[in-house]
């Protein structure tokens, strides 16, 4: 099975990258951010931010990082403790879930949103009107 | 004389259907189904036990219902949906709070098929399948062209990559990273090709 | 003061409810009940039992109506139903049929 595995960065160091032109299949983990500007099919397990760049694909079962953020086109499910962010031009099928989760006019998408939160009791919920619990969704 | 906008006011409770081809403002509480041909707005005090319909459904409060615009949906700062979501264009804001399915667009079509349609036995874990030559994995491109031309995002194929088969019509070029703040990776690309 | 408008173009078919003013320009079947004025325009429909402080109609309303205070039946409204208020106005070129109780 190919594995990819980002290294630690230190301070400065910039993101592992997947280039554009470059495909990859397997499972990539890593401790640090990772951009992809190519074709990657498999699951994406980072501890940093995920940038899915404008041109770029991902295929995957599963997706976890710490945020996301989605130019090009994704498949699969979604897993942040922080930020899921879809921006205009994006196309993305799958289960997002994050503490937030911000999907810009002009993207396309189709799939779950699941974030924690009480509706006021008026609704249904537990939760008082105007309080809100953000809990993050994904736990690792 | 009556505003061109209506408005449930913000003590107002309706239990039943709200319908009509204009604009509706809810800043109270309604319970039943609310099914407008103008815009509906949920204010930030609003609450909505209900299916939603307007032309562009704008929430800023708490529905409990499908939401469905015929133009756009956008869930701002301070929404919380329960609820499915349906509309040619949705925009949600960070601080909005959904949960439910959404769906933009009539039909979306799988995003990233190209690969796929290649390796129809492929499966994205595990399996050390071997990747089809270049030329045949190129052909098709990873985005539906067929959909509206505003709707397809710009770049179909990675440019500079060496397995350019131009078989798709639509114009390359490189695609620029979407975060301004990226640096060419000298160095620090880890991934590996398959064997 | 804030108020619930039903505009013309829209129709409630149901129960409401409300603490504030409330002006039907559109159509109303079912319960209406506020506690301050409900003014019903001309070109409204209601087809509600209608409760308020006050009442003032210009439209068209079928059910019975209860204020507190006064009812006010203007020119060109239509009313069918039982008026019970502490004071009713109906004035000419109203049409009404019902009974008018103001001992509250």
């Amino acid at each position: 099975m190919a594995q990819a595995r980002t290294s630690s960065p230190s301070v400065d160091a910039e993101p592992a990258r997947i280039g554009s032109g470059a495909r990859v299949r397997g499972r990539i983990h890593g401790e640090g951010d990772l951009v992809v500007e190519g074709q990657v099919e498999g699951d994406l397990a980072i501890r940093g931010e995920l940038t899915v760049a404008e041109g770029a694909s991902v295929t995957s079962g599963a997706i976890e990082a710490r945020s996301v953020t989605i130019a090009g086109a994704l498949e699969g499910d979604v897993a942040a403790t922080g930020t899921v962010r879809l921006v205009a031009g994006s196309r993305v099928r799958g289960n997002l879930r994050g503490s937030s989760v911000a999907i810009d006019d002009g993207a396309r998408f189709s799939g779950r949103l699941d974030c924690e939160f009480d509706l006021p009791p008026e609704l249904g919920g537990t939760s008082p009107r105007g309080e809100v619990r953000g809990r993050t969704a994904a736990r690792r | 004389m009556a505003a061109n906008v209506s408005i449930i006011g913000r003590t107002t409770r309706i239990r039943g259907r709200v319908t009509g081809d204009v604009d509706l403002e809810v800043q109270g509480f309604v319970e039943g189904e609310i099914a407008m041909g103008g815009d509906v707005t949920i204010d930030t005090q609003g609450m909505v036990s209900a299916a939603v319909r307007g032309r562009r459904v704008v929430v800023r409060g708490a529905v409990k219902g499908d939401l469905h615009g015929e133009e756009a949906v956008v869930l701002e700062d301070g929404a919380r949906v329960v609820g499915d979501v349906r509309s040619p264009r949705i925009a949600i804001a960070s601080g909005a709070l959904v949960r439910g399915f959404l769906e933009t667009g009539e039909s979306l079509g799988a995003p990233a098929k190209a690969s796929r349609a290649q390796q129809p036995a492929a499966r994205p874990v595990a399996a050390p399948v071997r990747v089809a030559p270049a030329p045949a994995r190129a052909a098709a491109p990873p985005l539906p062209a067929a959909k509206p031309v505003e709707k397809v995002a710009q770049a179909v194929l990675p440019a500079g990559s060496n397995n350019n088969v131009s078989a798709a019509p639509a114009p390359r070029r490189p695609p620029p990273p979407v975060v301004p703040a990226l640096k060419r990776a000298k160095g620090q690309i880890a991934k590996k090709k398959e064997r | 003061m804030a108020s619930t408008v039903i505009g013309a173009g829209i129709t409630v078919d149901g129960e409401i409810t409300t603490d504030e003013d409330v002006v039907v320009a559109g159509t109303v079947r079912g319960k209406l009940t506020a506690k301050e004025g409900v003014t019903i325009e001309h070109g409204a429909t209601v087809e509600a039992d209608v409760a308020g402080a006050s009442l003032t109609v210009a439209g068209s309303l079928t059910g019975n109506v209860t204020a507190s205070e006064r009812v006010d039946l203007q020119s060109g409204a239509r009313v069918i139903g039982n008026v019970k208020a502490a004071r009713v106005t109906i004035a000419d070129g109203a049409q009404f049929k019902g009974n008018v109780d103001m001992d509250i």
